[in-house]
């Protein structure tokens, strides 16, 4: 009986997205059913509902540039940069005795200014200048990690107004805000990638840049438009990190790099471009932080969840492999 | 369907109820122990002090810590640990601030929060446990220099960054005690980073060599510092000449140690620190504070200063060619 269900589900959506949700769900009855009294409480899905958006956001910030054929490996330090520059304007405000409003609205305009400039860079070492993106963004990456060094000197930047911790650490109506901001993220993301002419430029331009430029689609001026919309992202995961750690640091976050690369393939996102999901996308990382989270209420060893978060990974890489050499063949 | 419903309903029941009977018994004080990263020596020795008291004193003892030395991950892990429910939370913050959030929460949750290692936010912290007295170690270092090269003469200091407190401190306290007790000692130039490197420690030591003929000593603060001065000196082979001491692991520093190119190392024992860490953690869940001068089995008498909130271990371990091969960090 349940096996039919789940046939016929799985035969009505017939996509990676109702494997990942079936995955999901599996996943989080087996962390239920292992540790009821630990895993599944309030406090626990709520610390999770607290974890997730960052890395959920930088997940999209990266999906986003991976449906165009390229990737961005700055995500991180453009977080960073922006955190650090913004965070100065928020710490020096507030040493000044400028009021908080003033100074949260000034340091949030800073945060996105800053990660818009490392956006453009991108975009213009990618789509102007016409480096392929994975050496661009490494050369990026390591340029805005300077900067970053160059202004805190390997130290942390912190003396935030009390009022900026608010993004970070307060729940509205028991939903966390990091969740909302979250949610918001994705629905933006899902309407401009996948209902919207901008978005199916970007996926026609991951199936053949060529073909699409003949089309009459300026693909210099698409590929920045995904930039600064990858930055962007990174800059509101900037504004959650900096109030929920009190503090900017270069290295903060910098182990979500390669986790949103997985989490955008976990997610069925091509990594050679021209097709990926927001809501696998989505689902992956909650796959992941579910897994994480369970393993260390387990008290796994870091390194043994590296190991199994690897096998995970291989595991669904060869499983849509299998699945689309079968249609290939059918 | 219905009827599958109502198994899976009446499945996941009896399973709770199962599950709660093993639960429900007599449940051990667990004591979370959190390093800045798992993996290095350092950290691995404290690891097995810490489960050896936990052993000892029969609790359940956590060592976790992120494998890379990211606060953010540090973070997210005491969220972890949070809702799993713990009594004590021990952590070596890899930045202070970052921690203070997650901290409060962990107090609000009735978790005792200590810090062991590197102090975290001190109004957050019940207890705060260092291995060492700053000052008293940085005049250690300064008399095992006297005692390898004399009290006249010209010496250096390579440190590990310019901005780490810890090094800066026991430098700082070093410097104004050889200006009174070893007048005679002559600093040929400020501190010299090294980047936490052994290589640039390395290249530094060189250039300090050439620049300074008369060089008699190189002191070296942080781990790798003393390594890479050893390593120019035996290049040099002036290790005759040139006395180099510092903070160094016995491991690293055996071979250096054998060949007389590093004359002493010296540093605390991490598996003491581990040790003396879930023991005081414990004793607090009890309700016992530590006093000064309290005897600790298997670490030795501690200090406790004024504030009742910061321990400090006990001295150094100095490391020679001759005791060095007896440690595992």
């Amino acid at each position: 009986m349940k096996n039919n269900a789940t046939v016929k589900f799985v035969q009505r959506f017939r996509n990676k997205e109702a494997v990942l949700f079936l995955i999901f769900i599996g996943v989080f009855a087996f962390m239920s059913i292992l540790s009821p009294q630990t895993f599944l409480t309030m406090r626990n899905l709520q610390s999770m509902a607290y974890q997730l958006p960052e890395f959920g956001i930088f997940a999209i910030a990266m999906m986003v540039v991976i449906v165009t054929g390229g990737i961005n490996l700055s995500i991180t330090f453009t977080s960073a940069l922006a955190s650090i520059v913004g965070g100065l304007v928020l710490a020096t405000m507030t040493t000044a005795g400028i009021s908080p409003t003033l100074t949260i609205l000034a340091g949030l305009g800073v945060f996105i200014l800053i990660a818009l400039a490392c956006g453009m860079v991108n975009g213009f070492v990618v789509a102007t200048i016409g480096i392929t993106p994975m050496l661009a963004t490494l050369g990026t990456s390591t340029l805005f990690e300077g900067v970053c060094l160059n202004i805190t000197k390997g130290g942390a930047i912190s003396g935030f107004p009390d009022a900026f911790l608010w993004f970070g650490n307060t729940a509205i109506l028991g939903i966390p805000f990091p969740m909302i901001l979250f949610i918001v993220v994705v629905v933006v993301a899902y309407y401009l990638m996948e209902r919207s002419s901008f978005g199916l430029k970007a996926y026609m331009i991951g199936c053949n840049p060529t073909v699409t430029a003949y089309s009459g689609v300026s693909v210099k001026k698409v590929l920045y438009g995904v930039y600064l919309f990858s930055a962007v992202l990174c800059a509101l995961a900037g504004i959650l990190m900096s109030s929920r750690y009190n503090s900017a640091k270069e290295s903060y976050g910098s182990s979500y790099l390669l986790q949103s690369v997985a989490a955008a393939v976990l997610g069925g996102t091509d990594i050679n471009g021209g097709y990926g999901k927001v809501v696998g996308t989505v689902l992956a990382v909650m796959i992941i932080q579910v897994i994480s989270s369970g393993l260390n209420i387990f008290g796994v060893n870091r390194f043994v969840i590296n190991v199994i978060m690897g096998g995970i990974l291989i595991m669904v890489l060869a499983l849509n492999l299998i699945n689309t050499g079968k249609k290939a063949n059918a | 369907m219905m009827n599958s419903v109502k198994k899976i309903v009446l499945a996941l029941v009896v399973l709770a109820a199962a599950t709660g009977m093993v639960f429900g018994q007599a449940k051990k004080v667990t004591i979370v122990v959190m390093p800045k990263l798992v993996g290095i020596p350092y950290f691995n020795a404290s690891e097995v002090g810490a489960k050896k008291a936990g052993v000892d004193l029969g609790i359940n003892v956590i060592y976790t810590g992120p494998t890379t030395a990211d606060a953010a991950e540090q973070v997210r892990m005491l969220e972890d640990l949070i809702s799993k429910g713990v009594d004590a939370i021990c952590v070596a913050p890899n930045d202070p601030a970052a921690l203070s959030p997650v901290l409060k929460k962990a107090k609000a949750a009735g978790i005792k929060v200590l810090d062991w290692d590197t102090p975290a936010d001190k109004s957050l912290v019940d207890l705060s446990i260092h291995q060492i007295d700053d000052k008293v170690y940085g005049q250690h270092n300064w008399d095992l220099l006297v005692k390898e090269m004399g009290d006249t003469g010209d010496y250096a200091v390579i440190t590990g960054g310019l901005s780490a407190a810890n090094l800066n401190g026991w430098i700082d306290a070093g410097l104004a005690y050889a200006k009174v007790k070893y007048p005679k000692l002559h600093l040929v130039t400020d501190k010299v980073p090294s980047d936490e490197k052994q290589q640039v420690a390395y290249q530094k030591a060189l250039d300090l060599i050439k620049a300074y003929p008369n060089l008699k000593g190189i002191i070296g603060v942080s781990t790798p510092s003393p390594l890479g001065a050893a390593q120019a000196v035996q290049e040099k082979g002036l290790k005759a000449k040139i006395a180099v001491v510092g903070t160094a692991l016995p491991t690293d520093s055996r071979p250096y140690l054998e060949d007389g190119s590093l004359r002493v190392a010296t540093l605390w024992d991490p598996g003491k620190l581990g040790y003396l860490t879930v023991v005081l953690a414990n004793d607090l869940l009890k309700g016992k504070k530590p006093v000064d001068g309290q005897d600790v089995a298997n670490v030795g008498k501690i200090g406790v200063w004024a504030d009742g909130k910061t321990v400090i271990m006990g001295p150094p371990s100095d490391f020679t060619k001759d005791n060095a091969k007896n440690f595992a960090f």
